[in-house]
Parts: structure tokens; C-alpha cells; sequence
């Protein structure tokens, strides 16, 4: 395959063994107060040319609000990866990000996303290698258990392998019958934000509800920001010895309550549904909807309270907790409907 | 004589994707019309079945329709969740009886295409990709393909495999290595299956009021028929309708006619 915009550097940078490990080797071990503001970590730790990993599961407990100050810090030349990594479909269309390492770009039934395709067919970002969820997955949990490779069964037979330098298919020397298997590589991608409901200030943090790839990831990567709904003590992490990622993997913590909006985060507040719909429904649809829609969620909001402010206010944000605590059977939940309006345009 | 309106295709659609459904088995679901099938299958004759989810939910209390694989009600005070390439795992190790997925594109040897329509190099439309349905395709014991039968949608061949059924038929499938394999297809036609030694889909049984030349003709290759007469698949029951439209899908989100 010939690449447009991914350079071969950065091709071989994610599957660099050696390379990430000298890079872990050299990070400061020191347990300090790693907190810092959001614009600060990312100007320092998402640098252009990075690879770029989506965390969480596309909108659920995803650092949302950081990637809306990645689009404000203009950063570029961005290769995406991720399983899922829907979110990378509008970090191309607005021109952060040139290439992609494929597993799933879409918002489940509500649809094709059309802003993906056009920035494929248009040329404006290109697609680096093509993937599955699970073997991606298999791919940051090789880098995360320090083996080189992983050998699967997922991948045998497809297509994608065809479009995927990666992965080998080879005899598997184990046992006596012929059994082919896929030999997934460990994948290091350069950076990733992961929104966590607690972590203290050096960096120790707790997950709730599925970690997806994230406990991978956050080994996987050379450099890791936080983004948490709280900063709780210390100890009361220690005491329930209940941290998912050690504080040394991490660079950098934000306090940033609500950060996963307007995606939703287990224990704290359930999506704003229709803004999804109307994002994948109404804009990406529409090449010339798009710098309106960033415009007025991303650019004219300089945080999440802003953000807030726009959804609705205290009004919305407490429907949403709500909901999340009747979703989660916390709360009695004979008063709460999760009925609601869909967003479908007419031309749909 | 019934009482009540009888299932419209979609609701039939979800109903024959209930009765793929065993009881006490472990069911790897997406969202849309197979978690329909499957909450069907929980009310109705199999109480007893385990949801899993690629997200890492699994065995959830009953709740809401999830709005995502990814929503809380996957997870519903689960007893723990899996990181993602574990949930995968548990389908390769043998501890998911049977998973579903739906596809852009399903051929005669049961292969799935979610990727491309066209090619890379030549595109006509990019679909999302792959997700999970390779992995669960490729790994789960049994799975279960569902979608809309056209004869752009079911063409001989896909444009691209994502998701392998039996790749050129025969023995292609283990030969290459794979575990498990597609057991049926189901759409508004009816439920297909394969043949054992060719492996091509091969009519199992249509819906109430097709027939083989309705099947044939929403379909872009030659559909095989089981020997003796093709057996017709018996409506849902009152009961079942009932369930169906008053508890699994009461806001008829999956289960209402586009444009009723």
C-alpha cells in the first residue's frame, strides 16, 4: 500500500517495541502533584504527529471535552487508532487527523456516518491499515503484557488482512496438526486521554463500568493525560486497593468534572442523546453543516460549563444523572422515562 | 382468528431471531433488531439465556433497551465487566454458544461484508468497518447473520470480507483456520441455512405468505432448497406478538414499519 500522509516512520513508531520501552524507561518516576490545567496538558503532551488513541467506547466514558480542546489547540498530522474510534470521523473532517489505523468508525444504528466517507473518498485523510475490534484490542493487551506479538484466530480468512501490513498469518508452531493464526503485533500508540471517574493527584485512577482498552492503553502509550470526574485522596484509593492505572504510566491530571459530555460516564450522567443524532443526522451528512456545528459547541465554549450551558443547563445536566442512576438501578426508577425525541431530518 | 394485527416483517424478523436462541445458552448481542430478538427469547421460551456484550457488559438485570452496545443497561449491575479483548476471548475459548451480527452484504457462503462496497482503491461507499463482527464471526460456536434481503445485498460474492462465513464453501472455512461458523441467516424472507457438504445457503423456511420465487428474487445467487416441500415458518402467537410489542420494544423503536 502506498500512503499519502502516513509517514513509514510513523508506521513502524506503532508497532516499536524497543522504541516505546526506551521511551517508558526515560519517563519521570517521581510521585508528584501531576495536576495541571486541560489546555496546558494537551499543548504539552498531544503534539503534532502523534499517534493518537481513542479511549473508552466512542461515547461512553470518553475524554470528549479534551478532544474538543485538541480541535481548539489546532493540532495536526494526527494518526488515529482505536477500537472503537468513532470520534476520529470528526478530528479528520476538521483536519487534526490525515490517517487512521481502521477497526470501527460509526454510531451503531443510527447509521452510517457519512463524514467518514467523504473524507476517505475526497482524499483528505487516508485509512493506514484496517482492523477488528478484538484484534486491535489483542494488540494494546500484547503491549500492555510485554509480549511482542499475540497470535489469534480472529482476522484468518478476511480481506482485511489484505489491507493490514501488520499482521502475519503463520502455521502456529504449538501442537502437532497444521492450525494457521494471525500474529497480532503489540501496539504503542504515542499518546492517549483517558476520562476516569477518580484519580488522585499523582496519577492513580479508578475505573467504573467496562475499561474497554483503556488499562491497555494506558500502559501501551508513551505518554498519558487524565481527565477525571474527581480527584479523591490517596487513600481512598489505597484503601480499597481499587486503581486500575498506576500513577507512573501517567503525565498528566486534569480535574475535569464532565468531561466525558456529551457522551456519557457510569456513575455520573447519561448521554445527550440527541446531540449525537443530530451530529451524524443533520451535519456530517452535509460537508457545509460541519464548521457551524464546531463553531458552536467547540469554538464559542472554552469549557465544559459552557458546553453545559448550551445542552440545557442544570436542568439537562441533572436529567442526565438521573438517568444514568436509573440505568445503573441506583435509584427508583418508576419517574424516569427514557423515552425521548429522536433526531431524524427529513431527508433520511 | 386473531385477535390482533399480525407481525409486521420486522417483528417476524425479530421472532425468527428469537427461536435461534436456546435456553440456558450464553448470547453475544449487539444492539438494534438481534437484542429485540434476544429479550424475545428471555420473555418467551428461553427464560434463562446470558447476555454478553462486546463492550464488555454482560449478564445485566433487565432494564431499558440499551441506546449502545456501550449503555449502561448492558451492564446493569453486572457481576463484573471484561475488558474488551477478553469479552472477545471468552467467544474463542467456547464459553459463547451463539452471537449475531447484520452486514451490508451477505453472500451464498454466508460471508459479511462491513467495510466497503466497491473497493478501497475503487469506492463506491465506505461502510463503518468491522467492530466486533469479525471477531465474533470468526471465534462464537454458532452465529446468526441478519439482514435485509436484496439482490444488491445478497450478491454471489461480497465486495469485501470483513466477517468470513465459508469463504469459497466446501472446507475453505476450517482450512484457513477458523472456529465456529455462521448456522443461519435470517431475514424478511425467512431463515436460510447451509448446506452441510457445499456449505451454500439453502432455504430452511419462509415467513408466512413467501414463497421460493419471492425468496429467489430478493436474492443475487441461487438459493438451494431442503429436500421435500420448503416448510413455512408458523406466525408468532397472540402471546408472543403481545410480548413483543408491550414489553421488549413497548416505544416500538426496532419493531415499528419506517413510514407507520
Amino acid at each position: 500500500m502506498g500512503y499519502q500522509y502516513v509517514t513509514e516512520e510513523q508506521m513502524q513508531r506503532l508497532v516499536d517495541f524497543k522504541g516505546a520501552r526506551e521511551y517508558h524507561l526515560n519517563k519521570k518516576r517521581d510521585k508528584v502533584d501531576k495536576r495541571m490545567s486541560l489546555n496546558e496538558a494537551i499543548a504539552k503532551y498531544v503534539e503534532d504527529g502523534d499517534i493518537f488513541a481513542e479511549t473508552g467506547f466512542a461515547y461512553v466514558r470518553a475524554p470528549l471535552q479534551a478532544y474538543f480542546e485538541m480541535i481548539r489547540q489546532k493540532k495536526k498530522d494526527l494518526v488515529g487508532i482505536g477500537s472503537p474510534m468513532s470520534n476520529c470521523s470528526y478530528l479528520m473532517a476538521l483536519g487534526l487527523m490525515k490517517a487512521i489505523h481502521l477497526s470501527y468508525i460509526g454510531v451503531e444504528m443510527r447509521g452510517n456516518d457519512k463524514n467518514f466517507a467523504r473524507v476517505i473518498k475526497s482524499k483528505q485523510a487516508e485509512i493506514a491499515s484496517i482492523w477488528s475490534h478484538g484484534s486491535m484490542a489483542l494488540g494494546f493487551k500484547a503491549a500492555q503484557l510485554g509480549a511482542p506479538f499475540i497470535a489469534s484466530k480472529q482476522l484468518l480468512g478476511s480481506d482485511m488482512l489484505k489491507q493490514n501490513p501488520y499482521v502475519k498469518v503463520i502455521d502456529s508452531p504449538v501442537g502437532k496438526d497444521k492450525d494457521p493464526v494471525c500474529l497480532i503485533p503489540a501496539l504503542f500508540p504515542d499518546v492517549c486521554i483517558i476520562h476516569v471517574q477518580k484519580a488522585d493527584r499523582y496519577g492513580n485512577a479508578i475505573i467504573d463500568g467496562p475499561a474497554i482498552n483503556d488499562i491497555a492503553l494506558a500502559a501501551a502509550c508513551r505518554k498519558v493525560i487524565l481527565t477525571a470526574e474527581r480527584i479523591v485522596p490517596e487513600m481512598a484509593i489505597r484503601e480499597n486497593t481499587s486503581a486500575s492505572i498506576p500513577f507512573w504510566y501517567v503525565d498528566a491530571v486534569v480535574d475535569m468534572p464532565y468531561g466525558a459530555l456529551p457522551g456519557c460516564c457510569p456513575g455520573y450522567y447519561y448521554w445527550a442523546r440527541e446531540w449525537w443524532e443530530w451530529l451524524v443526522r443533520n451535519v456530517t451528512p452535509r460537508e457545509e453543516n460541519i464548521a457551524a456545528f464546531f463553531d458552536y459547541w467547540v469554538y464559542s465554549t472554552k469549557d465544559q460549563y459552557d458546553f453545559i450551558d448550551k445542552l440545557g443547563g442544570i436542568r439537562f445536566m441533572d436529567h442526565a444523572r438521573e438517568l444514568m442512576e436509573a440505568a445503573e438501578a441506583n435509584i427508583d426508577d418508576s419517574k424516569v422515562s427514557f423515552a425521548y425525541q429522536e433526531v431524524i431530518p427529513k431527508w433520511d | 382468528m386473531s385477535k390482533i394485527a399480525p407481525a409486521n416483517p420486522l417483528e417476524m424478523l425479530a421472532y425468527n431471531i428469537s427461536l435461534q436462541i436456546e435456553n440456558g445458552q450464553i448470547v453475544y448481542v449487539g444492539t438494534g433488531l438481534p437484542m429485540v430478538g434476544a429479550l424475545l427469547a428471555a420473555k418467551t421460551h428461553a427464560p434463562h439465556i446470558t447476555m454478553v456484550f462486546e463492550s464488555g457488559g454482560q449478564d445485566p438485570l433487565e432494564g431499558d433497551m440499551p441506546w449502545s452496545v456501550g449503555c449502561p443497561f448492558t451492564f446493569r449491575k453486572s457481576p463484573m465487566v471484561q475488558e474488551m479483548a477478553p469479552s472477545f476471548g471468552q467467544c474463542a475459548i467456547g464459553y459463547v454458544d451463539i452471537a449475531f451480527q447484520g452486514g451490508a452484504q451477505i453472500d451464498m457462503y454466508g460471508n459479511v461484508n462491513t467495510s466497503v462496497i466497491g473497493s478501497y482503491d475503487n469506492l463506491k461507499s465506505i461502510l463503518p468497518g468491522s467492530g466486533g463482527g469479525n471477531d465474533i464471526g470468526s471465534l462464537t460456536e454458532k452465529s446468526v447473520l441478519v439482514g435485509l434481503q436484496t439482490p444488491d445485498r445478497f450478491p454471489e460474492k461480497v465486495d469485501f470480507i470483513t466477517t468470513p462465513g465459508y469463504l469459497d464453501g466446501g472446507d475453505s472455512r476450517e482450512k484457513a483456520g477458523l472456529i465456529g461458523g455462521p448456522v443461519a441467516v435470517v431475514t424478511q424472507c425467512g431463515v436460510f441455512d447451509f448446506e452441510p457438504v457445499s456449505k451454500r445457503m439453502r432455504i430452511k423456511g419462509l415467513n408466512p405468505g413467501m414463497t421460493v420465487e419471492i425468496a429467489q428474487a430478493c436474492s443475487g445467487f441461487e438459493l438451494l432448497l431442503p429436500d421435500g416441500e420448503v416448510p413455512i415458518i408458523a406466525a408468532p402467537s397472540d402471546e408472543i406478538l403481545e410480548t413483543l410489542r408491550n414489553v421488549v420494544d413497548p416505544r416500538r423503536v426496532f419493531t415499528k414499519m419506517p413510514g407507520s
